[in-house]
């Protein structure tokens, strides 16, 4: 089988998302994070050298610059302040939970195989693969099930966007720049928001462990 | 002329003001409150008055290719969500200012800058409501629906308490992931459209609707379920509600009137727009049993939910879940005029019934309906108009609501779906009873003895709810003789 380089970036990225499910420190989560952006930002490079519009090269730059750097640094900010590092306790066992992500990359195989050739071969090979996007998504999701405390949901919702990303960009080619760039200020001012109630968590309760915010219910 | 740019003049001075006195830890809530009551309802105004050409008929929609970037439109329906939504704000911003102003007494944290935040939330949550309607591409239209929860996160959070940041952070993460699976399918569609319907794709709405039998299948069948669990998530489909309830009732009066009278519709309108563009696939029929059957069990859900609930506003949250189910079952029927007609009216009482309950929880010092009895003796303006505002919510004559339900009904029976109709109607029955058993409870009931209840100084706190009431009962007696002549 050969793998093209940009499809080698997107299977790495599928790959660090599963070390991220296979520790709970969670500067070391997001570490990983920001390296599974950093591929995803090189695959939409590739794609620049591929397809040769320049959109997809600023695109990367600013995944890159952005999500990779930027988020990364922010939320590591919050868990400095708030001096928590740890995820307490996962509903899953973590070498279970890894298990469970090969799983899902197994699962991912599966799914994209099932759906119709993407419209465009020309360039496919080079726009990364729908079965990494599937599989972040996956993991993402299973993540955010699994983890209790606000940093790691919101890591975990980033992975699912960063999933959603990979696979609009394989099956594709990427949406319209504007909408990509709304998105992405969607989901920047999505996690500072979330950032600011993840302090006043801490501050409220002592802890940010999310489970356990239960008092509303009927 | 182009009616965008100014939709959005007056909301936009108003913010960059609000975020300036932020900025300069000015004090002046009280002056910024008077100029946002002036202001929008001079927004609303102006609203009417772009938009009048669109009702007239004398065009049949704006279509901005011309200005900014293609994307955007505003037709027939898009023009009345404008101006319901305009509506809602300028009659919750007027209200908000006798809300707060009661509120602040003896409350200390209550300062002039967390007002100041809050109505720079609400007028930045107001813009990007009219937002989602003048969306023509289903990116954008995503964009700003991501927007209103995070706008609307921030008056969740008001209160400041540990509740209120509950209510606040599940609101945001539930919505968030669900409105990520919508990113997810409005990707899908933009695939579906590149074989071959579209040169290059396209995600405006218009466009796939009118190429929808060349899309291919498989994606778009992902893409419109995938969307509809996203916005569905949004506008409280069960099993997918469990953050409304707890922001509808964590949130202070004003907002959540906001969130109920004009957030609900947003996420019904996206749902209308994809649910458009599948009515025009050749395999509709599965679409419109998923919106049809989603609907009804919602409606069943939430009635049944209504008969425990200790809460007052917990209660109007889950009246909101089954009124969003009536709106999803007008979306599958495929009846734009009964779907817009119910938006309207369960908007203009909902926005009433949430402002007075924000008074009575004030009055009452409590939002446990065990600790609000018998407050008809102490105020009995407000009461009374709870008490029809309640009513109207449950579609009872002779206001609005009744004359929709009752298209809706009707309509279920012409199509010969009985079954759907029964189980409405027996829905709906149950949740008239348990808001009126609620609702008597709230008036009548033996008051609480240690709390000295002072008498009411209703003073202009009943203008806003009333004349909200006035027109909900104007839309039952203006739409009920042209319903019994167009049915003879």
């Amino acid at each position: 089988m050969n793998l093209t380089l940009s499809e080698f970036f997107a299977v790495g990225a599928v790959i660090f998302a599963i070390f991220m499910s296979g520790t709970i420190q969670l500067r070391t989560n997001l570490l990983l994070y920001a390296i599974q952006t950093l591929l995803v930002g090189v695959v939409t490079a590739a794609f620049y050298l591929a397809s040769n519009e320049s959109q997809y090269l600023w695109l990367a730059l600013v995944v890159i610059l952005v999500k990779a750097a930027g988020i990364s640094l922010f939320l590591a900010w919050v868990l400095r302040r708030i001096n928590v590092f740890r995820d307490g306790a996962t509903y899953l066992p973590i070498p279970i939970a890894m298990h469970v992500c090969i799983l899902m990359l197994g699962i991912a195989h599966f799914l994209a195989d099932r759906l119709p050739a993407p419209p465009d071969q020309s360039l496919h090979l080079q726009a990364g693969s729908a079965e990494s996007g599937i599989a972040l998504v996956l993991i993402g999701t299973l993540f955010m099930l699994t983890r209790k405390t606000a940093v790691s949901q919101i890591i975990g919702f980033l992975t699912m966007e960063n999933g959603i990303y990979l696979f609009t960009l394989a099956q594709a080619h990427g949406m319209p720049m504007a909408v990509e760039l709304g998105i992405l200020l969607d989901v920047l001012v999505g996690v500072m928001v979330a950032g600011v109630i993840t302090f006043r968590i801490q501050k409220s309760f002592e802890h940010i462990d999310v489970t356990q915010l239960r008092d509303l219910r009927d | 002329m182009e009616p965008i740019i100014p939709l959005f003049s007056i909301p936009v001075a108003l913010s960059a003001l609000a975020a300036l006195l932020l900025i300069a830890r000015a004090r002046g809530a009280k002056v910024l409150g008077w100029l946002v009551l002036i202001g929008m309802w001079i927004n609303l105004i102006l609203a009417i008055k772009l938009l009048a050409p669109v009702f007239t008929g004398s065009v049949s929609g704006y279509d901005t290719n011309q200005v900014l970037a293609s994307g955007f439109k505003i037709d027939g329906p898009a023009a009345l969500f404008i101006l319901l939504t305009s509506l809602v704000s300028a009659t919750v911003l007027s209200h908000a200012r006798l809300f707060f102003r009661r509120e602040r007494e003896g409350n200390e944290e209550l300062d002039d800058s967390a007002l100041t935040v809050y109505y720079l939330f609400s007028l930045l949550f107001h813009i990007s409501m009219i937002a989602v309607f003048i969306c023509d591409n289903l990116g954008y239209l995503w964009i700003s629906i991501e927007a209103t929860t995070l706008m609307s996160a921030a008056l969740v959070y008001f209160n400041r308490d540990k509740h209120a940041l509950e209510a606040a952070w599940k609101y945001l993460i539930i919505c968030s992931v669900g409105i990520a699976f919508a990113l997810f399918g409005t990707v899908c569609f933009y695939i579906s459209s590149k074989y071959g319907a579209v040169p290059g794709g396209s995600l405006s709405l218009s466009q796939l609707a009118e190429v929808a039998p060349h899309l291919e299948p498989t994606y778009v069948r992902l893409a419109f379920i995938l969307c509809f669990l996203g916005y569905g998530t949004k506008a409280g489909l069960f099993p997918l509600h469990s953050w409304l309830p707890d922001a509808y009732s964590e949130a202070p009066a004003p907002a959540s009137a906001m969130i109920a009278g004009a957030l609900l519709n947003c996420a019904l309108f996206a749902i209308f727009r994809i649910y458009q563009v599948a009515y025009c696939l050749d395999n509709h029929a599965f679409y419109q049993e998923l919106v049809l059957w989603s609907g009804t069990i919602t409606v069943v859900a939430a009635s049944v939910f209504l008969v425990r609930q200790h809460g007052i506003k917990r209660l109007w949250g889950y009246s909101s879940i089954e009124n969003a189910g009536l709106l999803l079952v007008a979306i599958g029927l495929n009846s734009t005029p009964i779907f817009l007609l119910h938006a309207v009216n369960h908007s203009i009482a909902k926005v009433a019934l949430f402002l007075l309950s924000g008074d009575i929880i004030q009055h009452a010092g409590s939002k446990e309906l065990s600790q609000i009895k018998g407050i008809w003796t102490s105020m009995p303006v407000r009461s009374t108009l709870f008490a029809a505002a309640a009513i109207a919510v449950t579609g009872a004559p002779p206001f609005g609501a009744f004359i929709s339900e009752w298209l809706l009904l009707t309509g279920c029976v012409s199509q010969g779906r009985w079954l759907l109709a029964v189980l409405l109607v027996l829905a709906i029955s149950l949740a008239f009873i348990m808001i009126a058993f609620h609702t008597g409870r709230i008036l009548g009931g033996g008051a609480p003895k240690e709390k000295a209840t002072e008498p009411e100084h209703a003073g202009f706190n009943g203008i806003v709810p009333g004349a909200l009431l006035i027109a909900a009962l104007a839309l039952g007696i203006t739409t009920g003789p042209l319903v019994l002549g167009w049915l003879q």
